[in-house]
């Protein structure tokens, strides 16, 4: 066997395990670098010596609390929100056999949108009841329509038929819409541009409770992720193919719809649905290094929250102190890049 | 003869009168139609109400427009029910330029009202007065106006000026997608006259939305929060942020009422409400 | 090794076509280790069904496959891979792999949840390789290389797998000639090397009577014949399943049969 191997003539640059350790590490480190770094930057200069000293008392220290509370959720926020869109946008891809699916694809940011149009256009309505908060409905509503859409998959054979999956997603995505261009315009003028505020993105988020009630949904999300990548690979080749190569593929697929559904839902309740990180942070990690999903998934966690911090820290300098919805940015970064793709492949 | 001269002198008078009359009947609209709350309180307000034939979707004063059809508003206005209508006069918001070109089409006058500052109301005012023919009336309206904010700031005057944050729209329960007034419009206007200082006095628009670095950063002494509508204001979601005087002194004031958020007649009364809040002391 | 009992399989009633008639029915057969067996047939026979029947892809509506005794619905899916590999017509990957990262994934049935590949299976998978030819392509992405060297590299995954048998769905069909000898060349090779048995769907008749000693033939989903190739592979017999006129005869160059299909006979 080694014999075999001395004189094989392949050798790959590195062994795979290499090669997974070194991308999980590399995307680590970015989430971590770009997390500490980020709070320290923004529309008001602070000084990071007097907002970590805990000799200050709280209620005057202004930069502790800039950093604290105006800052460090919403860095948080946007590394988990920055990796679950990416890492989604990776499984949607893979599951609909599609690159150019997004996390948005089936109807799930949409559902998100009415949830949220509903609670802070008709709010005042339910204004005493205390679940009628915007996340929380914008999470019900994308929870809805992914239950319609996988009804529909799953309804008409035992299986699984990503084709219906994709017709159903869009037709939803339609229909959403349409509802809720109808409730903007039930809207007076202040909440109509609420909603559409919403729509572009928001990430500050000023406390951590949305981040922590999100968390059971991201970690359940990630660690069915973790399971997915060398089934994903498989699937890339075909339903049947991935079927004589020992994959469950029913199994997988629902995981990966579950998981990505439930990690794009929990992505929108916190911040809105923002666009192009489902889409932009895939096809840079496999440009980078290649589309074994074992290395992509990992890296677009990475780069994925890295990706968002830095979109979320342009949107909130660069017309300071007005700050910039953090999905033009994302928008003024993925088109461009897009253009580059279209315009290098040709 | 001195009969036939006074008869001739009637005679003269009735059809001066007469003609007068016709005059004053064709200049004057008699079927006005009002796209803009603010415009349709002003044309009540200056006298011409019971000429008011329809108002907008959102208008709600005064009590006598329920009973008025309703022909859409600033993103919607259906022409087809103003044409059927027949108005001689139709009051639009500024920006409305396929409205105006529509109606110029069909022959049909019409005044653009647009929103601006205190002194843009009380000449909004006397403009409406002067295109319906009741000068006299917009006129008094006008000076009523311009006396009582006099009087809100002579009593403010020389208090120290809070300040303040003034909030017209936010999401229910937290401090996120929160909307305040910058240092434009007629709103900052009303804050100034009531003897605040507005955080935003230095970005000149009329509407900003706040971060919470830009509240960690501002510190407001007040907020005063807006809201058209009575029904339960939750002002619980400042306790986030319990290191903002504001918070920390207890001085985050809901105000609720259809006049608060309109430039229009009410603005008066407006500003006294606000004044009472911040300097309860001079009341 | 495969034993295949009263199969019959229903596409689900939508996309059936109209008139629903079964797409495999009551069709029995047996497949030892080490067997050249050729299912013949013309095009909507249910040759690629009976091929996923075979291969446990696809759930009959009615009937059972067994792998060596044992009912292959019972048996896990990773097991049924280590010993059956198939190869479709074409792959087309949704992404872009080279040709080694797919050849490896030949060896998903042989690992663990969370194992990544290690030496023994970059072994295994050069060797595959080495037998398919397409060594020099290892580093190469698959949608570069050309149709036959794509169907070899389809093939070295499928070697990969360490099977014992191997299902091929018209594997030459989509290749021009020259394609055509290279694979059937090397399915004789693996067989006389490795003793490697593959069930074959093919409607060309020529690389049936090549490479198989014994043929199904199939129509409208069921079996009209069955049997060692010279029995089967005849003037009536291909008259009779494809309506056509064809001279069958063994060539002596080439050492196996052949057919020549002479005219279309009036139905």
């Amino acid at each position: 066997m080694s014999v075999a191997l001395a004189t094989s003539g392949v050798a790959p640059a590195r062994p795979v395990r290499v090669r997974v350790l070194v991308v999980s590490l590399v995307a680590v480190a970015a989430t971590l670098g770009s997390c500490l770094l980020a709070p320290l930057v923004g529309s008001t200069s602070i000084n990071l010596a007097r907002a970590l000293d805990w000799s200050q008392p709280w209620a005057t220290n202004v930069d502790a609390q800039i950093f604290f509370i105006a800052r460090l959720p919403r860095v948080l926020a946007s590394a988990l929100v920055g990796a679950a869109l990416a890492a989604a946008g990776v499984v949607f891809q893979a599951l609909l056999r599609n690159p150019l699916a997004t996390p948005f694809t089936l109807g799930i940011s949409a559902g998100a949108a009415l949830g949220a149009m509903l609670v802070l256009t008709f709010g005042g309505v339910f204004a005493a009841a205390a679940w009628a908060t915007v996340p929380l409905a914008s999470f019900l509503g994308a929870a809805g329509a992914v239950f319609v859409v996988y009804l529909l998959t799953v309804a008409r054979h035992r299986g699984f038929s990503t084709h219906v999956l994709l017709l159903a997603g869009v037709t939803l995505n339609s229909l959403f819409s349409a509802l809720i261009l109808m409730v903007q315009y039930f809207a007076d003028m202040t909440r109509a541009v609420q909603t559409m505020r919403w729509l572009l993105g928001d990430l500050d988020i000023a406390s951590y409770a949305p981040i922590l009630a999100a968390l059971p949904l991201l970690v359940l999300a990630f660690g069915i992720f973790l399971w997915l990548p060398r089934s994903l690979n498989l699937l890339a080749l075909g339903e049947d193919q991935a079927a004589s190569r020992g994959v469950d593929v029913l199994r997988t697929q629902r995981l990966a719809f579950v998981s990505a559904s439930l990690a794009t839902g929990a992505a929108v309740s916190i911040g809105g649905p923002i666009g192009f990180v489902g889409i932009v942070v895939p096809h840079m990690v496999r440009l980078l290094i290649g589309a074994d999903h074992r290395l992509v998934l990992p890296a677009s966690l990475g780069f994925g929250a890295a990706f968002l911090v830095g979109c979320d820290l342009i949107a909130r300098t660069v017309m300071a102190p007005v700050e910039l919805p953090v999905g033009i940015v994302t928008a003024l970064i993925g088109g461009p890049f897009f253009l580059w793709l279209l315009v290098r492949s040709t | 003869m001195i009969k036939a001269v006074a008869v001739f002198a009637v005679r003269c008078v009735i059809v001066v009168l007469l003609l007068g009359f016709l005059a004053d009947a064709q200049t004057r609209p008699q079927r006005i139609i009002s796209l803009v709350p603010a415009a349709t309180e002003i044309l009540f307000a200056v006298g011409a109400g019971p000429r008011v034939v329809a108002v907008s979707s959102y208008d709600r004063e005064p009590a006598a427009v329920n009973d008025l059809p309703r022909v859409g508003a600033l993103i919607d206005p259906n022409v087809e029910r103003i044409l059927s209508l027949k108005p001689d006069l139709v009051v639009v918001y500024g920006t409305q330029h396929d409205l105006k070109t529509q109606l110029d089409r069909a022959g049909i006058p019409h005044t653009a009202f647009t929103h601006g500052g205190l002194p843009d109301v009380t000449a909004a005012i006397r403009a409406i007065g002067a295109r319906t023919g009741d000068g006299a009336q917009a006129e008094t309206v006008a000076k009523e106006i311009e006396q009582s904010l006099a009087a809100v700031a002579r009593r403010v005057a020389g208090r120290p000026r809070p300040r303040t944050l003034l909030v017209f729209g936010r999401e229910p329960g937290t401090l996120r997608n929160m909307y305040a007034s910058g240092g434009k419009g007629f709103l900052h206007d009303m804050l100034h006259t009531a003897g605040a200082e507005n955080v935003f006095a230095d970005q000149l628009r009329e509407s900003v939305q706040v971060t919470t670095e830009m509240l960690l950063t501002l510190r407001p002494d007040v907020v005063l929060e807006l809201h058209s509508a009575e029904g339960q204001a939750d002002v619980s979601a400042w306790q986030s942020l319990p290191s903002l005087p504001a918070v920390r002194d207890q001085r985050v004031i809901v105000l609720s009422g259809s006049e608060l958020m309109v430039p229009g007649p009410r603005v008066g009364r407006a500003a006294e409400r606000f004044a009472r809040v911040l300097h309860p002391g001079a009341f | 090794m495969i034993s295949a009992r009263n199969l019959s399989f229903a596409y689900p009633a939508r996309s059936r076509p109209a008139g629903g008639r079964p797409a495999v029915a009551d069709v029995s057969l047996d497949v030892h280790r080490g067997a050249r067996l050729g299912i013949l047939g013309p095009n909507g026979s249910g040759k690629t069904t009976l091929l996923k029947l075979l291969g446990g892809v696809l759930t009959p509506t009615s009937g059972h496959v067994t792998l060596d005794g044992v009912p292959v619905g019972r048996l896990g899916r990773q097991a049924v891979a280590r010993r059956l590999a198939a190869v479709p017509q074409d792959t087309h990957p949704a992404f872009d792999y080279t040709a080694l990262e797919l050849v490896l994934m030949g060896r998903y049935p042989h690992l663990g949840a969370f194992e990544v590949e290690g030496a023994r299976d970059l072994a295994i998978a050069d060797e595959a390789m080495a037998a398919t030819g397409t060594r020099e392509f290892s580093s190469r992405y698959y949608s570069t290389l050309s149709g036959g060297e794509r169907q070899r590299v389809v093939i070295a995954s499928a070697l990969a797998q360490q099977p014992e048998l191997l299902l091929l769905d018209e594997p030459t069909a989509s290749l021009d000639p020259g394609f055509q000898i290279e694979i059937a060349g090397l399915l004789g090779r693996l067989h006389a090397e490795r003793g490697l048995g593959f069930v074959l769907s093919t409607h060309d008749l020529n690389l049936a009577a090549s490479l198989c000693d014994s043929l199904v033939l199939m129509r409208g989903g069921a079996v009209v014949a069955a049997g060692p190739t010279r029995d089967v592979l005849t003037r009536d017999g291909i008259a009779a399943l494809y309506g056509i006129d064809a001279d069958v005869g063994f060539h002596e160059r080439a050492g196996h049969m052949v057919v020549v299909p002479v005219g279309r006979i009036a139905p």
